[in-house]
């Protein structure tokens, strides 16, 4: 592929653009975390540029994330959105698996704030994201397979975890 | 009371361990109630479904979408048995007993795969708005907290809902013939999940537990679905229905609300057998309650 669109300056390298796919991932969101976007969450693994072709590996919470398709959908609009490239491939990797340490700080911090929602790190007491006091597990699963019910008993508040 | 409404009217936000007047304490509770006993009808209607969804993909989210609304009943009931009026287990075996009131929607047959994306696109568009009206400004906290979470996973089934969708609307004649009757059968039940007109004193709207009246969502909704129904190429159950071109709006015909009534009073067209069926699923599990119950804490 030889073609380069108008748009493209030709002092733009494939590292250029690899950075500006890594940047517009920055803003998909995930669908069921408005606000909080699928690299703050750890899902992109890879990115690669061939041409104008960009190479998206992701990574999901579990396999059987109803929500595959749909991120899937939404990387692949994004990624036609930069200057310089038409076309994506998004793969689903089976390897490595998701683990809860790739959520960065500052989604772990909009988690908190923004939906009540905690994060599972090691096997110790998961704190409360209102009042910071170790909470009780209720159930092993919650609303879906990455998330199980927690209760503050000092706040007296139901809480998800976000876990792998 | 006084106080108390002013205190609401300021934006004031109520705690579980807060003092608030008993009446408010009730409704507040009733509205919780019924919100979790109708995510748990909806999630065992979803599940009705798991074993006949055409293809692996829609069966992966029929199946997440099961769990999701599962997950939100339990995360509700959790909620309003805080309210210290009935524990969860009072909850359950009083729905199950044909006692409590869930949504009119979940009184009626899903008959086919069209009637199951009628109700994914139709009903959880409807349920959406209403739960978007009372999360704005509610003035329950850990209600409001819980209704952020619930708000935007029901906003990603909306997208799945609205995904089928569009795959009846580009099949094949019999597809679309298909969907169309589940059209017909569904918008009526769908725009009725809004209610009848609030009356002037509702006391949910006073307490800031809902900021709009039923009639507006209700409205917003057919201003929405209708020419959204339309620029697919389906039609409207409606023969009373008209474009109003002075204010550019549609307005539906009168509405019969004697089916929600029914419905409502556990007296609709298949409450007996979901009642009946949600009831036998209780007592089948309880071996999984009870054997939970026996496991030391920090084994499982």
């Amino acid at each position: 592929m030889t073609t380069v669109g108008p748009l493209q300056p030709e002092t733009v390298t494939v590292d250029d653009l690899i950075a500006a796919v890594w940047n517009v991932l920055g803003t998909v969101d995930d669908p069921e975390y408005p606000g909080i976007s699928i690299v703050e969450l750890g899902l992109v693994f890879s990115v690669e540029v061939d041409g104008t072709t960009a190479h998206v590996g992701l990574i999901p919470t579990f396999s059987g994330c109803p929500a595959l398709a749909m991120i899937a959908e939404d990387v692949s609009g994004a990624v036609r959105s930069v200057p310089g490239l038409d076309r994506a491939e998004v793969r689903w990797l089976t390897a490595p698996t998701w683990s809860i340490e790739r959520v960065t700080p500052k989604a772990r911090a909009v988690l908190a704030d923004r939906f009540t929602v905690a994060v599972r790190i090691g096997s110790g007491p998961v704190p409360c994201p209102r009042c910071g006091k170790p909470t009780e597990e209720r159930s092993l699963f919650g609303p879906s397979r990455c998330r199980a019910v927690h209760r503050c008993e000092h706040c007296i508040e139901t809480i998800e975890v976000l876990r792998s | 009371m006084e106080d108390f409404e002013d205190f609401l009217d300021n934006r004031g936000i109520v705690e579980v361990d807060d003092e608030m007047p008993d009446e408010y304490r009730q409704a507040v509770f009733q509205f919780i109630e019924l919100h979790a006993n109708s995510e748990l009808m909806g999630g065992l209607t979803e599940r009705d479904w798991i074993p006949r969804t055409p293809g692996l993909r829609a069966k992966m989210s029929v199946l997440a979408k099961t769990q999701d609304e599962i997950g939100h009943a339990h995360l509700l009931y959790m909620v309003a048995a805080d309210m210290g009026i009935k524990t969860r287990t009072e909850m359950l075996e009083d729905l199950f007993a044909g006692k409590s009131k869930f949504h009119n929607v979940f009184h009626y047959r899903v008959h086919s795969w069209g009637d199951q994306v009628a109700v994914a696109f139709l009903v959880d568009a409807a349920a959406l708005a209403s739960q978007q009206a009372v999360f704005k400004n509610c003035s329950y906290g850990p209600y409001k907290r819980i209704l952020k979470r619930i708000i935007s996973e029901e906003g990603f089934h909306m997208r799945l809902g609205e995904d089928r969708m569009l795959r009846f609307s580009q099949g094949t004649p019999l597809q679309r013939e298909m969907f169309q009757e589940s059209l017909d059968r569904w918008f009526w039940p769908a725009l009725q999940l809004f209610g009848p007109d609030t009356k002037p004193n509702d006391k949910l709207l006073r307490w800031h537990i809902k900021s709009e009246r039923n009639e507006v969502l209700r409205d917003g909704w057919v201003q929405k679905f209708v020419p959204m129904l339309h620029s697919y190429g389906f039609t409207v159950p409606d023969p009373d229905l008209r474009y109003d071109e002075d204010t550019k709006r549609w307005i539906i015909g009168e509405i019969d609300w004697e089916p929600l009534k029914r419905a409502i009073a556990n007296g609709g067209p298949d409450s007996e057998r979901r009642i009946r069926e949600a009831r036998e699923n209780w007592e089948n599990s309880s071996w999984v309650r009870d054997a939970l119950d026996r496991v030391p804490a920090g084994v499982v």
